[in-house]
């Protein structure tokens, strides 16, 4: 915590650093986050996280409200992709007790799970403008969030803690024109992140402001254990999607986009930003070939209310929004997991903002904290 | 000299690329406006606008329940309290108390799924506040009730067939919309889907169970 730096203006007489405080009610800081910031006049020694404002406990929950009762809890873990946790809470549970899930109840998943990412991303690349200062891009990415919201609460009654998935696969059905509706909102949203790019992702300022800022190369991203859009956006070609394929994300042609420094150099804000927008289209690819070929069938296994998996522990890696989300679970044969842990995205991007703010500028901070998509929930749990 | 050739070329990139996102932003003049004005100038509420599946405010229609303490059991944070004990005289089981705490409820719909006659659901009602956290207890019971009895010939009593059915089409749409589409399509408007529905959840008052 204690960086004892001997600081010396240009006539030799030492001065002091000033220590700063950001957060934890800030504009610009994305839920409740802290910063403790070392600055030597506008360039930052180091910004320190301050991390636990929004501990809820959400792991020792589990112990207490079982296996069925923890769903709608995992809503909150990551409240902007609320869908990915209810998938990995279900895969552990499924992956203890060797329950299959029917092949239309793993669609309906993977539409749900990605109709969230795109919703995910939109919130975190409409943020990443605001943060900058451009407010417009914000409305436009919250507008388009705004449609996929509307088609979740259909499917599933919420707009936002979805509570969707069960042990043994998704509570409903599609609703009756769901498909056609959804294929409908994809037309619209392709031109939409066309125009978003020409709204936002070009333009010269945004460029400026973004490119060589906070350069993570391969090497360090993967020290520091980054994950998701963060590690690819530095170029590693690693997403759990494609590479340790879960439920039916092996019956999809998709592309995983990487950062190249197009504009500066590989690992930037603005490789990170973009990686996000060139998901975003790679999700409406995957969304259409899973509404093509659902298949029929029931959505749902045959789980008794008293869920008891054997003893054992399970170790699940999905590819949440903000990358690899890990989920361990340790059962003790009862009614109450024994043990639940999640690993989270959002927990490392935080760990590396402190070497990355070493030598930047005050306002670059928040260039960081945007780029890297951090949502305080997740972070803390 | 390349000093300020590439100033000047940025300046000129800056402009025109601002320029390009302002011809974004004028179009929007010319589209259609996608703002909601709630609560006071909407064509419709809201409520009647909200897809089937909402979860809103819970509701219990005594008259069907069964008192079978499935959606207290099911409740993670218990929220719901009911008390049901057998008349030892007639042999009928009595509902005494049926407590739903709407100030602890997270509306994660966990009870509703199990319940086997539709008793307890979502009603599309979601302004809920009020000015003491007693008043979100809401009290179902004032005296005890029999419970209901599911009959195997098939419901007679002409009293509590439309409620059955009520409670049953909400069983029905949660588990497979897809194979019932119960009754014409959904409006044009695209946020809904609520066949048939529109005058039963969303305008009943939760706490108008029978006493």
């Amino acid at each position: 915590m204690s960086v004892e730096l001997e600081i010396h203006d240009s006539q030799g007489l030492p001065t002091e650093e000033m220590t700063l405080n950001m957060g934890p009610q800030h504009p610009s800081t994305h839920g409740v986050l802290r910063f403790i910031v070392k600055a030597d006049g506008e360039v930052m020694r180091r910004a320190i996280p301050d991390i636990g404002y929004l501990h809820r406990s959400i792991e020792k929950i589990a112990e207490k409200v079982g296996w069925h009762g923890f769903m709608p809890y995992t809503d909150r873990v990551d409240y902007v992709a609320a869908m990915a946790c209810n998938q990995g809470w279900a895969m552990a549970a499924e992956q203890l007790a060797g329950i299959e899930v029917p092949r239309r109840g793993e669609y309906c998943r993977v539409i749900a799970a990605e109709l969230s990412r795109i919703c995910s991303h939109l919130l975190g690349v409409g943020a990443m403008g605001m943060d900058m200062g451009a407010i417009t891009p914000f409305t436009h990415a919250l507008r388009e969030r705004d449609m996929i919201m509307d088609l979740l609460e259909e499917l599933c009654g919420a707009r936002l803690t979805f509570n969707y998935m069960r042990i043994g696969g998704v509570a409903w059905d599609l609703p009756h024109d769901f498909v056609e509706k959804v294929s409908h909102y994809l037309d619209h949203l392709e031109p939409v992140i066309e125009e978003f790019n020409q709204l936002l992702g070009y333009n010269r300022i945004y460029v400026k402001r973004f490119a060589d800022v906070a350069t993570v190369d391969a090497d360090m991203a993967i020290a520091w254990g980054l994950v998701g859009p963060n590690l690819r956006g530095s170029g590693v070609d690693f997403d759990v999607r494609r590479d340790l394929p879960y439920s039916v994300y092996e019956d999809f042609d998709f592309d995983v986009p990487l950062g190249s420094g197009e504009m500066g150099s590989i690992g930037d804000c603005w490789d990170r930003y973009i990686v996000r927008m060139r998901e975003m289209v790679e999700s409406i690819r995957i969304l259409r070939q899973a509404l093509a070929g659902i298949p029929e069938g029931p959505v749902i296994a045959k789980v008794a209310r008293n869920f008891k998996p054997p003893v054992g522990d399970v170790h699940v890696k999905i590819e949440a929004p903000r990358g690899e989300q890990s989920w361990y679970v340790s059962s003790d044969g009862s009614e109450y997991p024994h043990r639940v842990h999640i690993r989270t995205g959002s927990f490392t991007a935080m760990g590396i903002i402190d070497r990355l703010s070493r030598g930047l500028m005050i306002a670059d901070l928040v260039a960081v904290i945007a780029s890297m998509d951090i949502v305080a929930p997740e972070v803390d749990r | 000299m390349s000093a300020v050739t590439s100033w000047l070329q940025n300046v000129t990139a800056s402009c025109s690329t601002v320029f390009e996102g302002l011809s974004i932003t004028f179009s929007h003049f010319f589209r259609k406006p996608y703002t909601v004005e709630y609560p006071d100038r909407m064509e419709t509420r809201v409520q009647d606008t909200l897809p089937f599946r909402y979860r809103g405010m819970l509701e219990v229609d005594l008259e069907i329940c069964t008192g079978c303490l499935a959606c207290e059991r099911a409740c993670p944070i218990e929220c719901i309290v009911i008390d049901a004990i057998k008349d030892k005289a007639t042999g009928q089981l009595m509902i005494n108390r049926f407590d739903i705490d709407l100030a602890k409820c997270m509306y994660c719909g966990l009870c509703s799924e199990p319940c086997p006659t539709g008793s307890i659901h979502h009603t599309r009602e979601f302004e809920g506040s009020d000015y003491s956290l007693e008043s979100m207890m809401r009290r179902y019971i004032k005296f005890p009730v029999a419970a209901y009895k599911p009959k195997k010939t098939g419901e007679d009593d002409p009293e509590i067939i439309p409620v059955l059915e009520r409670g049953m089409r909400f069983l029905d749409e949660f588990a497979q919309p897809a194979a019932k589409p119960a009754s014409g399509t959904t409006s044009s408007s695209g946020t809904t889907s609520s066949p048939g529905t529109t005058s039963s959840p969303g305008t009943t008052d939760p706490g108008s169970g029978t006493g």
